[in-house]
């Protein structure tokens, strides 16, 4: 089992975005069993109206996805951890297919995510599970793609970051006036 | 626009086109999102996830059924990284596919394309 303390050591991701709890069961290179609690204290919930109804208290789709990939990133990095996003290796998702949701998570309910390595190369990990709860499938994830790339990449391209910013208004003026060109 | 569910973005994408020749919505990801100071400390990078909660955003806020919920991720794709400060510029393309809405998606920043992703909604609240 790891715990906590053991999944930071192993995972950049910090509060409200360290959405893995606990590792139950981990065979390397092979497969991870992890859960996730969820709870109406998280920062999601803050702007819900007073009488917001069960549904939309519904875990955000998007990081039941997110909190999966933590967890496949735990299989990936348990063996060379780096908390560290700015130096050596960095993971990165290349991409996330097949991902299907079934009922909705509610506040009080428990995510037992199940991870399973199909195919390790050289920087490039490929996992495929699913997440229960109470033993129900909620999500379905046929593929994702992890990448183990130099750090450099991504503290290079937020350099050019600033640079862009003329660029970002050129893309939106194309945009507006097709915008206005279809109206 | 019925109220919004729970979700990890705080911006509220704008429609700039919603015709037969293009739809598209734009936003800005702030650098007071509430995702970054976990994602990652000193050093800030919006969530591809989060980028994909913009595009379910956008896909509802110019969705061509009422009622429609995201039913699957069928596929994403993320080509670069977004950067708080960052405007996010989203083309939709939408198709109904028997009982099913699929949305075809790329979103924008000022560097390029930062993620191609494809969504699939059921139309009725039925569960």
């Amino acid at each position: 089992m790891i715990t906590i303390s053991g999944i930071k050591r192993i995972l950049p991701h910090r509060y409200p975005m360290l959405l893995v709890d606990r590792v139950d069961e981990l065979v390397p290179g092979e497969r991870l069993t992890a859960r996730k609690a969820v709870t109406a204290n998280e920062p999601w919930y803050r702007e819900l109206s007073a009488g917001a109804t069960d549904e939309q208290h519904a875990y955000p789709p998007v990081l039941l996805v997110e909190s999966w990939c933590q967890a496949a990133g735990v299989l990936a990095a348990w063996d060379t951890p780096n908390p560290d996003v700015l130096a050596g290796q960095v993971m990165l998702f290349g991409s996330i297919s097949e991902v299907v949701f079934h009922r909705p998570v509610l506040p009080g309910d428990v995510l037992e995510h199940r991870i399973r390595l199909v195919r390790a190369l050289s920087d490039t990990v490929i996992f495929e599970g699913e997440a229960l709860v109470d033993g129900e499938p909620v999500l379905e994830v046929g593929r994702v793609v992890m990448a183990m790339r130099p750090a450099t990449e991504l503290t290079e391209a937020a350099a050019g970051h600033v640079v862009a910013d003329q660029a970002v208004a050129a893309a939106r003026a194309v945009v507006t006036d097709r915008a206005v060109a279809t109206n | 626009m019925p109220v919004r569910a729970a979700g990890p973005v705080q911006g509220t994408p704008k429609v700039l086109a919603n015709g037969p020749d293009l739809v598209a919505v734009e936003v800005t990801v702030e650098p007071g999102e509430q995702v970054f100071p976990g994602h990652y400390p000193g050093f800030p990078i919006f969530p591809g996830v989060c980028v994909v909660e913009y595009v379910h955003l956008g896909a509802l806020a110019t969705a061509p059924a009422p009622g429609l919920r995201l039913e699957a991720i069928e596929s994403t794709r993320f080509l670069s990284p977004v950067f708080p400060g960052d405007r996010l510029v989203v083309e939709l393309d939408w198709q109904r596919k028997g009982g099913s809405w699929r949305c075809k998606a790329t979103a924008g920043t000022g560097r390029g394309r930062a993620a191609a992703v494809r969504l699939r909604f059921a139309e009725g609240s039925a569960r």
